[in-house]
């Protein structure tokens, strides 16, 4: 590197915070340790441990919902009951799992290990970041015990004006939440600008680093809009300011703007990780250069940015003007290009790779089939004359539970699955992995593929009751659930599994050309023994030395791994 | 509090006038350079300056308030807010000499933001221009623009549209007070 | 020369290697130009957070002053424009030294750093001593957001009697908390009679500059904290991001004013 007079670059062998070799799951010992960790990967783990808690808890009002609609009237629940139920389900999903989940959780673990830092810029604020989103848990959860809301996680005026719900201390809750988001966007921006080690130019990005840069901006940029509509909402509550009743003078779809000019980008910051991921994936299991590197890095980006020109088209037939819907509409069809971008450059990629199918992979290709679905279905309810019919029914439902969980989600599990080698340094069942992917993807069709129908028939969505004629749909779909559920407790219990039973993890054991897979694993306290000095792009397959690929099977004493070796990644 | 004077990381730790970028954007910034924190230090006098011109300014903004130039008075005003803003953020906030991306960061904000108000605006400008009964800006019985949506029930609130009440003579009976 | 010394090293971790790591050093950066450009460029991208975040309510005021411009005028003769513009220069002039603060930490001067940061305090209390005139004006005249708009609650101290003259609330109708005018005397001693929608003019005006007075007082304790770690010592020629990022965050309070000072009280028809 052209700075090596400075004594200090590579020199932590006697690091302020430790041993800098010392693998950071035991360089420092005792509960303390973790709870004053400032260290990022330890604050990733912690992220992952509560994003995990509120999946199961988002998750399980999901099934609650599904089965009270498995038959018609009453089935478990009031419809008072019911309503909260999917506003919880809602709320927690948007805003304690999918928003934080690959950001915080795998990009805190991740990103400085890709760019070859020792740590993210402010160390601190990313534990003050993981204690806001702690206490926005709190928040939240106290909300639920002391009255729950009705909602649903969008929280519309007038209803959330007038109900006598907890919508106070939700949206306050919601408001910590947000400081915690823009402390993790605000790092990340700025350790990406500051902390590349020599070697790592823009062009040599690793994509996830550029999908968590672009989430980052969006981060940055939209989540004080949010802020500002919930003390807007608040002083709407406790003052009666007016802003959003048309009886003193405001306008109730003045919230709904203030709303989705945050929550447009929301949907973005859910689905760029999960597309940052796959890129990962792809270019991994298919052993091959990703294709189009520069043209998926931007389009990113792009997505970042037409993120924020977009947010109208939720609000077609909320009285918005007829110009509006229309300029709405057309600037919606733009967001089709940098995702078709991504979707022919992963498809691209595969072409003639060397597929491996590893169970992260399986989630890969799931995601890019799935998210075919849900983008396209998506363009359906863009064009503003479809989406008139559309609107509010469960095509919608099934169109961003697509995109949310059949790409976010299936991209975190594959990033889980690809990554927990590295994180935890053991190594789970590939078997047990594919059982629960196989049942995932089931479950997942069914529910959500019968919604669609459903919703092109005609069903509108957060009722609590149903026609004759959707019962079969609605039954399908509860059943789907069920699958799902089986699938996602299967991969949960293979990769806990792993933690005491799994094998001990090699350096590299999918044989990536990755940045990450060149530290040691478990990964040392300061990421790397020395400063790395990176030569070659992430995915230069054929500038890698044979060394760098090498999965380091042979490198662990246990005789069993060998073999593995040949079951998990060898299939060329 | 530590008597010696530390070695610093470079001999010239501060470059009190050169001002120049400290590295590009690749990599780690000290490529070309020695570590060290380098800034431009403008004079005392210089910032003082800035400091009376942006008072002109304040004056100039309240002078011109008590003249109407109709829909132009927004612009007006922005337009002096904004270059005092440019002031204080280019010399105040060092971005004449800063790194470029800052001032970026610091521009973006505004784009975004501008995105954000125009499109909004647009909307609410908007309403019911292609067809009267939608959007509901309009109030069937008398055919007035009624802001923001429909006017609310209670005959007070109509009144808003027309004259007020001379006094508390047209409101409802029992509920006027004086203090 | 004291002031050019390197602070204590308290975190005694880092003493390890100090000659290559001077003690501000985190651990994690290589030198002190890479922490002090990451610590710059977090704080402009906080800085673009706030910018959007106070945007929302500049959203809120145009959207509502386009839908009501009449009523925007009538109400906004109830700001004082003199004691704006004097808030005004008082920021202006905190900016100042604020700047001057950090051109002082800059050179490695010390006390000069600790008495311009004393002035840039001083002039946020007076800052904030003003606009409780402001705001107590308002209560008076029961000119408040929401439900709060002429409410009889707020009227004791009209009898005082001074500057505030008669003022009228009108119930619209027997309903509690149904909504009032208000007749009152503007600062430019014109009897209005504002409807019950003028409250949104003032609920903007409240939320607006209440925000911004939150962040006077988030400043003045960033300011303040600076100040002690400055006479401590903490900082030198080498080290002064504190103090940079202090002021930077001080600034960008004297921006907002300097947005909100006309749009609240100057625009809209002079009398």
């Amino acid at each position: 590197m052209a700075a090596v007079d400075i004594p200090a670059i590579g020199g932590h062998e006697a690091d302020a915070h430790g041993d800098g070799n010392a693998p950071y799951l035991t360089a420092k010992r005792g509960i303390m340790s973790w709870v004053y960790t400032v260290d990022h990967k330890r604050i990733g783990l912690m992220y992952l441990m509560m994003v995990s808690i509120a999946f199961l808890a988002g998750g399980t009002f999901a099934l609650l919902v599904r089965l009270e609609l498995f038959s018609r009237g009453k089935t478990i629940v009031d419809a008072e009951t019911y309503n909260r139920f999917f506003t919880l389900h809602g709320a927690i999903m948007v805003f304690l799992f999918i928003i934080p989940s690959v950001p915080a959780a795998l990009g805190n673990f991740f990103l400085p290990i890709m760019i070859g830092a020792k740590d993210v810029a402010f160390p601190r604020l990313n534990m003050l970041s993981f204690y806001l989103y702690c206490i926005g848990v709190v928040i939240l959860l106290a909300s639920i015990i002391g009255g729950s809301v009705d909602t649903g996680w969008t929280f519309y005026t007038p209803y959330s004006v007038q109900t006598a719900n907890s919508v106070i201390s939700m949206t306050f809750g919601v408001f910590v939440l947000g400081f915690s988001s823009i402390l993790t966007g605000l790092n990340f921006l700025v350790t990406v600008h500051t902390l590349r080690a020599p070697g790592v130019s823009w062009t040599r990005l690793p994509l996830f680093v550029w999908g968590m840069y672009a989430t980052a901006l969006m981060q940055v940029l939209a989540t004080p809009v949010l802020a500002i509509t919930l003390l807007l909402l608040g002083a709407e509550r406790f003052f009666g300011i007016g802003i959003f009743d048309p009886k003193l003078g405001g306008d109730p779809v003045l919230f709904q703007h203030f709303f989705w000019f945050y929550s447009h980008p929301a949907v973005y910051i859910m689905i760029v990780p999960g597309m940052a991921i796959n890129s990962e994936l792809i270019a991994t299991f298919s052993r091959r250069s990703i294709f189009g590197y520069f043209a998926v890095a931007m389009s990113s980006i792009g997505l970042a940015i037409l993120g924020f020109l977009v947010w109208g088209h939720h609000m077609f037939v909320a009285g918005m003007s007829e110009f509006s819907t229309m300029l709405f509409s057309a600037l919606t069809m733009l967001v089709a290009i940098p995702s078709g971008v991504k979707m022919f450059n992963w498809t691209a990629t595969l072409y003639k790779g060397s597929i491996v199918w590893a169970s992260p992979m399986l989630y890969a290709m799931s995601f890019i089939f799935l998210f075919s679905i849900g983008g396209l279905t998506g363009l359906f309810l863009g064009t503003l004359s479809v989406d008139v019919h559309l609107t509010d029914t469960y095509f919608v439902v099934a169109h961003f539970h697509y995109v949310m969980m059949g790409g976010t989600v299936m991209a975190f599990l594959g990033g889980l699955l690809y990554w927990w080698p590295k994180m935890t340094g053991k190594m789970h069942d590939e078997l047990k992995a594919k059982i629960g992917f196989v049942f995932v993807f089931i479950g997942f069709n069914l529910t959500f593929m019968s919604q669609f129908i459903m919703g092109s028939r005609g069903m509108p969505r957060r009722y609590y009751d149903y026609l004759p004629q959707f019962e079969p749909f609605h039954r399908a779909s509860t059943i789907g659930s069920w699958i799902l559920a089986v699938g996602l407790f299967t991969t949960g219990y293979t990769l806990l599994e792993a933690l005491w039973k799994g094998k001990r993890a090699p350096r590299n054991p999918w044989g990536s050309a990755g940045y990450e897979w060149m530290t040691e694993t478990p990964v040392p306290l300061a990421n790397f023994r020395q400063t790395p000095v990176i030569t070659r792009g992430p995915y230069d397959y054929h500038l890698a030395t044979p060394e760098e690929l090498a999965t380091g099977w042979d490198e662990i004493s246990e005789k069993p791994a060998a073999k593995k070796t040949s079951q998990a990644t060898k299939k060329d | 509090m530590a008597t010696e004077s530390h070695q610093p990381p470079s001999a010239s730790a501060v470059d009190a006038h050169t001002g120049h970028d400290t590295g590009h954007d690749a990599g780690h910034d000290h490529g070309d350079d020695d570590g060290a924190v380098h800034v431009h230090i403008a004079s005392t006098q210089f910032y003082v300056g800035i400091f009376v011109a942006l008072v002109c300014l304040t004056i100039m903004t309240v002078k011109v308030s008590y003249y109407d130039f109709g829909p132009a008075n927004v612009i007006v005003a922005l337009l002096i807010a904004t270059t005092k803003a440019g002031l204080v953020a280019t010399f105040f906030m060092h971005l004449r000499h800063d790194k470029l991306f800052n001032t970026l960061t610091f521009l973006a904000a505004f784009l975004f933001l501008a995105i954000f108000i125009v499109f909004t605006y647009d909307d609410l400008g908007r309403r019911g221009q292609i067809d009267n009964d939608y959007g509901g800006t309009i109030d069937p019985k008398t055919g007035l623009a009624a802001p923001g949506g429909l006017p609310a029930t209670t005959a007070t609130i109509n009144d808003v549209e027309g004259e007020p009440p001379a006094g508390p003579a047209t409101t409802p009976a029992g509920g006027e007070k004086k203090e | 020369m004291a002031n050019v010394s390197e602070s204590l090293p308290e975190k005694a971790g880092h003493g390890e290697h100090a000659h290559a790591h001077p003690s501000f050093l985190q651990h994690h950066f290589d030198t002190p130009a890479q922490q002090f450009n990451a610590s710059k460029l977090g704080m402009w991208i906080f800085i673009a957070t706030e910018i959007l975040m106070f945007g929302g309510l500049f959203c809120a005021y145009a959207i509502w002053r386009g839908l009501e411009p009449d009523i925007f005028d009538q109400s906004h003769h109830f700001l004082n424009k003199i004691m704006g513009a004097t808030n005004t220069v008082v920021l202006l002039f905190s900016s100042l030294t604020a700047a001057l603060a950090v051109r002082s930490s800059q050179l490695g001067k010390r006390d000069q750093t600790s008495i311009y940061l004393v002035i840039t305090i001083l002039c946020a209390v007076v800052f904030l001593v003003v606009k409780y005139f402001e705001y107590a004006h308002k209560f008076h005249l029961g000119l408040l957001p929401g439900h709060c708009f002429g409410h009889p609650y707020f009227s004791a101290a009209i009898q005082n009697g001074h500057e505030v003259g008669t003022c009228l609330r009108i119930h619209s109708d027997e309903m509690p908390g149904s909504p009032l005018w208000v007749r009152a005397i503007d600062e430019s001693g014109h009897e209005q009679l504002l409807p019950p929608r003028a409250n949104m003019f003032f609920a903007i005006y409240f939320v607006m500059t209440g925000l911004h007075a939150v962040h006077v007082v988030i400043g003045m304790s960033i300011l303040t904290w600076v100040l002690v770690k400055n006479t401590r010592g903490r900082f030198s020629k080498e080290y002064f991001t504190p103090v940079d990022l202090g002021a930077l965050y001080w600034h960008l309070v004297d921006l907002v004013w300097i947005y909100l000072f006309p749009l609240l009280y100057l625009v809209g028809k002079p009398d």
